[in-house]
């Protein structure tokens, strides 16, 4: 029934807010009908219309006061008071400018900071993924227990996609930069060749002609390309007719067959990654060359689940068809598992957790700037006792009395939110520039209208929250009592002592908690900073090449351009050292999966010895700083007329339980001739894949010379020369051996290893800026109730220095009182940090979660700084008049 | 108990709503058909009427609508909402469930 009236009342509510002069008006008539009818009535009853009308009025009684009590009725008053108590609350604020200052400041900087962060989190977790229908894409690996995450071989690909039920479209991509040449300069495209229906799964449908189909999938037929909207713009003149145009991509012509919309989204890959986002430049399509190879596993899956199916049940079916395959081909289709995970996961799944920490943190200081507010205001509803008691006298109602501080209580909040909404358009700007370059989704992120209506909530319900407390308080007068009682008081109320007390003790808990966790953070930082890469990024300069098939046909004129390439580049001035390999430290590498056998070696029983690979030039380790701790690394005589040979890094060493690594022989051979065994020339130091990894995985390089199959490799070159000299050196080095060639990925190594620092010092940078802010909340509260505290007892000093105490007593009286709230604060804020820092987890590196150096420092700052805020009071405790208080006595 | 400034003020909301539950009334009507039900031991005053009467509006329980009496005059006519026929129910419940009490009591003592 209930239900039914809200209606209605809200109709009349409307109406009598915004209707008002008519509501009166009505009300008027409705009262002189009244007094007519009575007046006809006398009538009627035989008196005189005179007397019938002063009989009337007389029984009428006031017109205003029913009109008073009607509006009273309508519930109009409380919006009226309302506006008078908003007036009340800005005059009552300005007269105390500081106050006011240090409240919307505090406010302000907190609640900037929740919504900066809630920005984040709606950017990137929230808001949904640029796909049509993204909660019903899924990501696709196979697994088993040395990789539980790893790409599809591309002819179970096919089966799969024959075969499954489960999804609506099962697509698959792999990285294919192509060298894009002809049409301007040479540039590296950032290429996915893509099966058909790659489009069709993400719901993206090209902006002019088609997309891949399963007829470009056959070998000869997959010369035709997908351009992006850029590069559509910038090398196809932006033409209508660019469809049919001819591109050549890699020395070979591509028919261009259809052009993407802008704002494309790349949905990720694993490896050799490039990060979600608009990062693709083109899609080719994927051929199905070899028939017969079951072992390569190199595929990206994405697919559409089919409505009413969840992961679980296409990772089942998949399975399934799994261990059909491996039935039906038992040589290099066994032992593997599916996974299948949905792609929201996949591409934000990194970084929820630090986010989750942010957020937690940010709602902590939220919390600490609460408590803080509402320590402030009831210092000043206590020193305005008298105000209140004094309108309470006049008649207030105690509602009355709450509503009027609770309108000052979210004034201040309000006016903190517009402050911190500000903050936040700046703050989240400057927080995107500094994200880590791995970070998902940078791109999404800004304040916009849901963020901004979270922030007035937030405000809102702070306003609330640290408003109540003061209010039922300073509400609570004691007329009598209140208005006997001169400005000096010996005894504080104990009951607002103890309450304020209670605040600064969990405003310090509140402080240590986020200090804890800044100061794990920064020794993640630290750690990470100090930690031994494994190579030396300084003075290396870095660049990538690609040599397309079609004008580099064989190993044989890989390996004279690379030759070639590093004479040319050895000439420059300065140079210390120079080299070519597939990858460098921390930016990618390859997976053997299948083993290989180690003379004389055993592998643990039910696995195989296996190893990431490289493969490297002579000059590699030393432009790198790799050492080499035994043997030798790769030398110009390394090449395909000498012996086969590795270089092996210490943790591959390890596999050499019996002999000695180093002139160990290795094959990849399941049956070995004599001629396959390859020897061991040289172990190099271990550097990590990623520099977050816990310790190196066993791995080897290739004689690049020597085994040549690496078209696609990076250039490292060690010099004297500034940065910038050496890549133009790189750059016209490669031009004048071949001026198709585009040159990518042009930087200083330093910078690829600073890159890799950015998620940690991110997230060590926020997490110590809201520490510093807790601390600085903390302080003020500390200082707050001290302050406050000595302005009571002041009288207090006065008399006991009068009766001989010396001043040091009474700082040491301050003090003590100030540090003991101090210590309860640490002592339980060091507890709650013991507890809350496990949530940390993966954030951490290289430091325990219940690590002493941080749980010290904590203590230590977090007392010396209550003990800061105390000095002030302490001082003016010092400096109480004993004759001003004999005085008044 | 003639004044009616002595009724409880639920009292005399379960008497407008009564007094309105048969058919609308404007708001001399519900005081006089109040007065005359009651034998004149009833009078409520314009002072107390009114404010009850925008305050059942507000609430929902009773809506208003501006007609023409008998004699051709404009009057502000009340009837029952759905909501306060439910409430009359409930109050009419309640109010037996009281005075049937208080009667016991009285007759026992």
């Amino acid at each position: 029934m209930r239900k039914h009236r809200w209606p209605d009342i809200l109709r009349m509510r409307a109406r009598s807010l915004l209707r008002r002069r008519r509501v009166e008006r009505e009300l008027e008539k409705e009262l002189r009908f009244h007094i007519e009818q009575d007046i006809e009535e006398g009538r009627i009853r035989g008196l005189s219309p005179d007397e019938a009308r002063s009989a009337a009025l007389r029984k009428l009684g006031g017109v205003t006061q029913i009109q008073e009590e009607c509006r009273d009725m309508r519930g109009t008053n409380f919006i009226e008071n309302l506006g008078q108590d908003v007036r009340y609350a800005a005059r009552a604020l300005a007269k105390s400018p500081g106050f006011t200052l240090v409240m919307v400041l505090t406010l302000a900087l907190s609640i900037g900071a929740t919504s900066a962060i809630v920005s984040i989190i709606e950017g990137v977790l929230l808001r949904p993924l640029p796909f049509h229908n993204p909660g019903r894409l899924v990501r696709v690996f196979t697994s088993n227990r040395a990789w539980p995450k790893f790409p599809i071989n591309p002819n179970d690909f096919r089966d799969f996609r024959a075969r499954l039920r489960s999804f609506e479209s099962f697509a698959a991509y792999t990285r294919n930069d192509l060298q894009l040449a002809g049409t301007g300069e040479a540039i590296r495209l950032s290429g996915f060749a893509v099966t058909a229906d790659f489009f069709h799964v993400l719901g993206l449908k090209p902006a002019m002609g088609r997309e891949i189909e399963r007829n470009d999938e056959l070998p000869g037929k997959g010369f035709v390309a997908i351009v992006n909207n850029r590069i559509w713009r910038t090398r196809l003149g932006a033409r209508r007719d660019a469809l049919g145009q001819k591109i050549v991509l890699d020395g070979v012509p591509y028919t261009v067959v259809g052009v993407m919309p802008p704002g494309v989204q790349h949905p990720g890959n694993m490896y050799h990654a490039v990060a979600y986002g608009d990062t693709v430049d083109v899609w080719t399509p994927f051929t199905f060359a070899h028939p017969n190879d079951r072992g390569s596993h190199y595929l990206d899956g994405i697919a559409r689940l089919r409505p009413g199916v969840v992961p679980g049940q296409a990772q089942g079916e998949m399975n399934a068809a799994m261990r059909q395959l491996a039935r039906e081909h038992p040589n290099s289709a066994t032992g593997w598992n599916l996974l299948v995970i949905t792609l929201d996961s996949e591409i934000v799944g990194r970084s929820e957790h630090m986010l989750l920490v942010l957020l937690g943190a940010v709602a902590l200081v939220l919390l600490l700037a609460c408590v803080n507010a509402a320590n402030l205001l009831l210092a000043r509803a206590t020193a305005r006792r008298r105000e209140m008691a004094v309108r309470a006298a006049v008649g207030a109602g105690r509602r009355r009395l709450i509503q009027q501080m609770l309108t000052e209580s979210m004034l201040l909040s309000v006016l903190g939110a517009a402050v911190g909404v500000a903050m936040a358009v700046a703050g989240v700007k400057a927080l995107v520039a500094v994200l880590p370059a791995d970070f998902p989704r940078a791109g999404d992120i800004h304040v916009d209208a849901p963020v901004f209506l979270l922030t007035l909530l937030v405000a809102a319900g702070t306003g609330i929250v640290f408003g109540i407390v003061p209010a039922l308080h300073g509400s609570r007068t004691d007329l009598r009592e209140s208005l006997h009682e001169s400005g000096r008081s010996t005894t504080s109320s104990y009951g607002t002592l103890r309450l304020r007390n209670g605040l600064v003790v969990s405003e310090v808990t509140l402080a240590c908690v986020l200090l804890i966790g800044g100061g794990l953070m920064l020794r993640s930082f630290v750690n990470l900073l100090k930690s031994e890469p494994g190579f030396r990024p300084e003075q290396v300069v870095t660049a990538s090449v690609s040599l397309p098939e079609a004008h580099y046909k064989d190993g044989k004129s890989i390996a004279l351009f690379g030759d070639r390439l590093l004479a040319e580049v050895r000439r420059t001035p300065g140079l210390r050292a120079a080299g070519l390999g597939s990858d460098l430290p921390w930016t990618g590498w390859d997976e053997n999966t299948g083993g290989f056998q180690i003379q004389g070696e055993t592998p643990p029983p039910k696995d195989s010895f296996n190893a990431r690979y490289h493969t490297a030039t002579f000059g590699y380790f030393s432009a790198l700083g790799i050492p080499v701790v035994r043997g030798r690394a790769f030398g110009e005589h390394d090449n395909a007329d000498s012996g086969k040979v590795l270089v092996i890094n210490q943790a591959m060493a390890k596999y050499w339980q019996h002999g000695d690594a180093l002139g160990g022989k290795v094959t990849f051979s399941d049956h070995p001739k004599e001629s396959d065994w390859i020897t061991v020339v040289g172990i190099v130091g271990d550097v990590k894949d990623t520099p977050k990894d816990a310790g190196a995985k066993a791995a080897f390089w290739w004689p690049m010379l020597q085994e040549p199959w690496v078209r696609q490799f990076s250039i490292a070159i060690r010099s004297n020369l500034d940065s910038k000299l050496a890549a133009d050196r790189l750059r016209t080095a490669v031009r004048k051996l071949d001026g198709n060639l585009a040159v990518a990925d042009v930087r200083t190594m330093e910078l690829v290893a600073n890159g890799s620092y950015s998620t940690s010092r991110f997230a060590f940078v926020l997490v110590g800026l809201l520490a510093a802010l807790a601390l600085a909340l903390a302080a003020i509260g500390t200082y707050g109730v001290m302050a406050y505290s000595v302005s009571q007892r002041i009288h207090e000093f006065g008399v006991r220095m009068a009766l001989g105490a010396r001043p040091r007593d009474v700082v040491g009286s301050v003090l003590a009182n100030g540090m003991k709230l101090a210590m309860a604060g640490t002592a339980m804020g060091i507890l709650l940090g013991l507890g809350l820092s496990r949530l940390l987890g993966s954030l951490l590196y290289g430091v325990d979660a219940a690590d002493p150096v941080a749980i010290g420092a904590t203590g230590v700052i977090a007392i010396l700084v209550a003990a800061l805020a105390c000095c002030v009071p302490a001082m003016r405790a010092m400096r109480a008049d004993p004759m001003t208080a004999l005085r008044a006595d | 108990m003639s004044r009616p400034s002595d009724l409880i003020q639920g009292t005399l909301d379960l008497l407008i709503l009564k007094t309105i539950s048969i058919e609308p009334r404007h708001g001399w009507a519900i005081a006089k058909r109040i007065q005359q039900v009651s034998e004149d031991a009833l009078q409520v005053t314009q002072g107390a009427l009114y404010p009850a009467l925008h305050r059942l509006e507000q609430q929902g329980w009773i809506s208003a609508k501006w007609r023409a009496t008998e004699t051709g005059r404009e009057a502000k006519f009340y009837q029952l909402t759905k909501a306060g026929a439910a409430q009359l129910e409930k109050e009419l419940a309640q109010w037996e469930r009281l005075s049937n009490a208080v009667g016991l009591v009285i007759r026992m003592v």
